[in-house]
């Protein structure tokens, strides 16, 4: 029986080695938090002229940067977000809209409203489609520096999303594809859910214990928490296997 | 008749544990000596030497519980000398291993090795496998052991007789011992926690033999090194208990403690209680989910209800306007009740989250488990001791200056323990090897606690001197 | 705080100190008729009771009071990032980089206004326990690497506060300290 445990035990280490890396938040991550974002003027595509400030009041913010040239990482990022955010849709309780702001001064309104058509969210009442004439300003404001490659001719840049709560505070930041549950988490972020604790990049995430789930807002039990529960549940079988044996002995 | 073997192998028990305890309280007093600046030791030598003490101390005090259990138990069921002897051969090599890595290899991560620390080595590099393997031939040496007793006890009782669940009923036809409860109901969460030190040991291996391509997670290191090091300490001491069921009436001269429904209830609440409480170690972990700390909280307070509420009600009302035949042993049972009761009172406190948040790894903690070790466990094991040494020697000299070793041992106790206490209220961090200057009082503390240690040593030299000459004898007895 | 958890411990010892003295010194009187206690099942029952009713209040009482619950649904008016290091502590009002980590000369945060603390280690794990001006234990967390956990605090009085590492982690473990100043 120990043997069995022991040996089945070691195969899930091996599991656990070879399994790859979930995709590591950033430190940068962590610049600006609880700053306030550069109360910029926003043009939307549906002509209302509008400040970042006041957009945020109306509903909390997830403002995610792109340009309509880019052949990278900005149409996954956008698409991946509406996939995630399906799971999590903006209700009364859980309220946020998304603003997406084109950091190339080449963009026009136009461009804008092209692109919200082609992924045909011209119409959806959560997410805007903006440009500004002060993209500096907001760039500096969450330490967003895309740098233009003039051999490629395309930005290189974060794939960034900034959440920003409705007070106009920089809440949480994502760099790079995430997943549901940290778009969730970011979510609860601008609704100002106090999460005591996140986690920061390890090598192994297989054997931890707990993941956090914002849409229930609870903890989800990880393989770590088997790890846990398994003495008890060991010992108790045991017991049960010793008696069993002597049992039969007796016999 | 009593088997001759395992009495040889319990009074070699004994004589080791008071060797060991002698020598470890040295190694305490030296460390308290250093931090109220009377004697100069480097950084490294102290946290050493604090390694050593912390886990010795568990280590010996745990097998004394599980010799006193298993001589007792020889009077309801067959138990194996053999697995009592390899306890004893792999506890003494562990032991040795132990001290090798420590005080030769300056291994010093202290007793709760939290991970990462036994990895950044600042020691010899071949010091934290030793010592990586020293536990791991306690750990086996123990479960063998703890299978061993187990096994023994199911060989006769039904696994709901041996929790007592018939006791639920009115006029159970079987009746099951309150010592044979109290031992199973230990010895299951004692196999529980050395289980968990064997997934702890596991992942640690496996890391250290990785070279760098297996990581653990620290939040999960954490929780099974707590599930492993808070319930061993905690059950240690229900160990003693159990003596305390088994032998407090009969030295009194009183009947023999029946198991009623309510002490079935009340022990087999705990078994559960016991093996959540440890999550107050992890408040100060924020990572740690909201509702964990909350049972923790509540495990905790829980856990010292049943076990409390009937075992101190149960000895006040043995004692309470009885006849008592009082002699060293049942003044150490009851001595160690008091002491366990107000240690269980400074746990209490400290595993209410919000006070922890201001008493979290200050003097408070070793004041509260010095406090049910140093006057409570210690002095259940120490009443079986005598009371074993002076049976079966057919001693029937009348214990002389029996007060003044209890004395020196309850006032040296006090003296040692307040200093920790009032250590804690003054926010004086554990753990430090010197003090810096911003925490005034904390040398005088040391000092004094240092002081007080000593005259704990004393009465327990005396003790040591009078016990180990009897079991010498029977040790070396032809019968 | 501190101190008065110390009274209550003290008074609790004491009364049990009592108690037990009593009932040892009730079983030596020889001149007593010695009858035991009277419904000594009842009175259990009782002492259990009440014994739980208290422990079930205290903890209704303090468990809303814990680190978890307290400042939650605030705004932190400023946010410290904290790595700590055998044997130190950087403190940054700004992200660290983990491969890089650079402190800030010094760090001030303001008085009666909400401070959160972002607080990570970058190799074991470490306490991270704030002492105000006449070195009382106010506030701590621990430093887990791997994880942030967030200590939030408002600092009611002026001064300089120290820091101290609380979770043992080496053998410069005790001169692990920081300070920060409250204005």
């Amino acid at each position: 029986m120990f043997k069995n445990f022991i040996f089945s035990f070691l195969i899930l280490v091996f599991i656990g080695i070879s399994i790859t890396q979930a995709q590591a938040p950033n430190w940068s991550e962590e610049k600006n938090i609880y700053e306030k974002i550069s109360d910029v003027q926003l043009k939307l595509i549906n002509g209302e002229n509008i400040s970042l400030h006041q957009l945020a009041a109306q509903r909390p913010l997830i403002v995610a940067l792109i340009f309509t040239r880019c052949t990278g990482v900005c149409s996954p990022l956008l698409f991946q977000l509406m996939e995630n955010l399906q799971h999590v849709p903006s209700n009364k309780n859980n309220p946020y809209s998304v603003l997406v702001v084109s950091f190339d001064p080449l963009d026009s309104l136009k461009d804008m409203e092209l692109m919200a058509r082609r992924i045909e969210l011209q119409n959806n009442k959560d997410w805007q489609f903006a440009i500004t004439d002060n993209i500096d300003q907001l760039n500096a404001s969450i330490s967003f520096n895309p740098v233009w490659n003039d051999e490629i001719k395309q930005f290189d840049h974060d794939a960034l999303l900034v959440g920003v709560n409705s007070d106009g505070y920089i809440t949480k930041k994502l760099i790079g594809l995430r997943n549901e549950k940290e778009i969730g988490l970011l979510i609860s972020s601008i609704n100002n859910v106090f999460s005591p604790t996140y986690r920061l990049p390890t090598s192994s995430n297989l054997f931890s214990c707990f993941n956090y789930d914002p849409t229930t807002g609870k903890n989800t039990p990880g393989l770590g928490l088997l790890f846990i529960a398994l003495p008890a549940v060991i010992s108790f079988s045991l017991v049960f296997v010793i008696r069993y044996f002597v049992k039969r002995k007796a016999v | 008749m009593e088997n001759t073997l395992l009495k040889k192998n319990t009074a070699l028990w004994i004589i080791t544990i008071l060797v060991l305890f002698v020598l470890s309280i040295i190694l305490g007093i030296i460390m308290r000596l250093n931090q109220g600046a009377v004697i100069q030791l480097s950084p490294v030598t102290f946290y050493t030497d604090m390694t050593t003490h912390g886990l010795t101390m568990i280590g010996i005090w745990f097998v004394a519980g599980m010799a006193g259990i298993n001589f007792i138990m020889e009077r309801y069921v067959k138990t194996s000398y053999w697995a009592n002897l390899l306890a004893y051969i792999l506890t003494i090599v562990g032991v040795v291993m132990l001290w090798v890595s420590t005080l030769i290899g300056n291994f010093h991560a202290g007793w709760t090795f939290l991970y990462p620390l036994p990895f950044k080595i600042m020691w010899s590099a071949w010091a934290t496998p030793l010592f990586l393997f020293s536990l791991t031939t306690l750990g086996v040496g123990w479960l063998i052991w703890c299978l061993s007793l187990v096994t023994a006890l199911l060989k006769k009782y039904s696994i709901p007789q041996v929790f007592a669940w018939q006791h639920f009923k009115k006029n159970p036809q079987v009746e099951t011992p309150p010592f044979v409860l109290i031992s199973m109901i230990s010895l299951v969460g004692i196999i529980t926690c050395l289980i968990a030190a064997v997934i702890l040991l596991v992942l640690l291996f496996s890391e250290y033999y990785s070279n760098g391509t297996f990581v653990n997670d620290a939040l999960l290191m954490k929780n099974l090194t707590y599930f492993f090091g808070h319930t061993l300490a905690n059950e240690m001491l229900y160990l003693g208990l159990a003596i305390l069921y088994e032998l407090f009436s009969e030295i009194s001269g009183q009947p023999k403690w029946k198991t009623t429904w309510y002490v079935a209830l009340a022990w087999n609440f705990t078994l559960i209680f016991i093996l959540t409480a440890f999550f107050h170690h992890l408040y100060m972990d924020f990572v740690q989910p909201e509702g964990f700390q909350i049972i923790g909280q509540i495990a905790s307070y829980s856990a010292s209800l049943p076990a409390a509420g009937v075992t101190v009600f149960s000895v006040i009302v043995a004692v309470y306007r009885k006849k008592i035949n009082w002699s060293l042993s049942n003044l150490l049972f009851f001595i160690g009740v008091v002491g366990w009761v107000i240690g269980g009172i400074g746990a209490v406190i400290d595993a209410t989250i919000s006070n922890n948040f201001v008493l979290h790894n200050t003097l408070w903690v070793p004041a509260h488990f010095h406090t049910y070790n140093a006057l409570g466990n210690v002095l259940f094991s120490l009443a079986f001791f005598y009371w074993f040494s002076k049976y079966y020697t057919h001693s029937k000299s009348k214990d002389r200056f029996s007060t003044l070793k209890l004395l020196f041992i309850v006032i040296g106790g006090i003296g040692f323990l307040l200093a920790f206490y009032i250590g804690g209220a003054d926010s004086i961090p554990r753990r430090y090897s010197d003090y810096p200057e911003a925490f005034i009082s904390a040398k005088a503390l040391a000092a004094f606690g240092a002081a007080f240690a000593t005259v704990y040593l004393i009465g327990i030299i005396i003790l040591f001197v009078n016990i180990s000459n009897r079991c010498l004898r029977i040790l070396f007895s032809r019968s | 705080m501190q101190n008065s958890l110390l009274l209550l411990f003290l008074i609790l010892a004491g009364i049990i100190i009592i108690i037990f003295t009593y009932v040892f010194l009730s079983s030596k009187r020889d001149e007593q008729k010695q009858d035991g206690m009277q419904n000594a099942l009842q009175k259990r029952f009782w002492f259990i009771l009440i014994l739980f009713i208290v422990l079930a209040i205290f903890a209704s009482i303090t468990i809303p009071k814990s680190p978890y619950f307290i400042f939650a649904d605030e705004q932190p008016a400023k946010v410290i990032h904290v790595a700590s290091r055998q044997f130190y502590f950087i403190m940054s009002s700004q992200a660290i980089d983990p491969e890089n980590p650079v402190a800030d000369a010094s760090i001030e945060v303001p008085l009666n206004e909400l401070v959160e603390f972002r607080v990570t280690s970058l190799d074991v794990n470490h306490g991270f326990a704030i002492y105000n001006p006449t070195n009382e234990l106010i506030a701590q967390t621990q430093a887990m690497p791997g994880y942030v956990n967030r200590l939030r605090w408002k600092f009611t009085e002026p001064g300089n506060y120290n820091v101290y590492c609380l979770e043992y982690c080496g053998m410069a473990h005790q001169g692990m300290k920081t300070s920060f100043i409250v204005k």
